[in-house]
């Protein structure tokens, strides 16, 4: 019962989460102001719903998401770290 | 978890799909496209999250890691041919 209530809220929280990432992405107007909405949706967005599978109660599931969030973890950062640096040493004369 | 929840979920989760789509279809740059498939993967990953927990089946969250690594590594190459004009060069 605890544990229903436990997964329920943290998959309401991740989704609501990535709903803010991504207004967030629509309204920015610059890639730079862009990564930071991203970065929540591919970071703890991503985590918290994945945190949600204690309250399946499976093992296989359990094993198998906290494997993602270790490589979520490591990857996310990762991703928008390059995005970042190829926005900052583009070219300038191509679009 | 209730069923329901997760119902409600996986719906929340498409229509977070549609809202990831009009990024990508609003992106005036290259590096803007990059950065809308890696947010959509990010929501994909979620979906199957939530759809492994309805069906009470591990196997969809391994399609997730595979996919996260995929789109690790096609965001990687494709911000280094935005810098460099080319995966190797």
């Amino acid at each position: 019962m605890i544990l229903d209530v436990v997964g329920a809220a943290l998959l309401g929280v991740g989704l609501l989460l990535a709903t803010i990432g991504l207004i967030g992405l629509l309204r920015m107007p610059d890639i730079f102001h862009q990564l930071h909405p991203a970065g929540l949706v591919t970071g703890p967005a991503v985590i918290v719903v994945l945190l949600a599978c204690v309250a399946t109660g499976s093992a296989e599931i359990i094993t198998s998401a906290v494997l993602v969030i270790l490589f979520v973890l490591i990857t996310s950062p990762l991703s928008t770290h390059a995005i970042a640096q190829a926005a900052l040493r583009r070219p300038r004369s191509r679009p | 978890m209730p069923e329901v929840v997760v119902d409600i979920a996986a719906g929340w989760a498409t229509l977070l799909l549609f809202g990831g789509g009009l990024l990508l279809l609003r992106a005036p740059d290259t590096l803007h496209r990059v950065l809308a498939l890696d947010v959509l993967v990010a929501i994909v990953i979620i979906l199957l999250t939530i759809l492994s927990y309805l069906r009470d089946v591990s196997y969809y969250i391994d399609a997730a890691l595979a996919l996260a690594l995929l789109a690790l590594t096609s965001t990687l190459v494709a911000a280094r041919y935005v810098t460099r004009g080319g995966p190797f060069s």
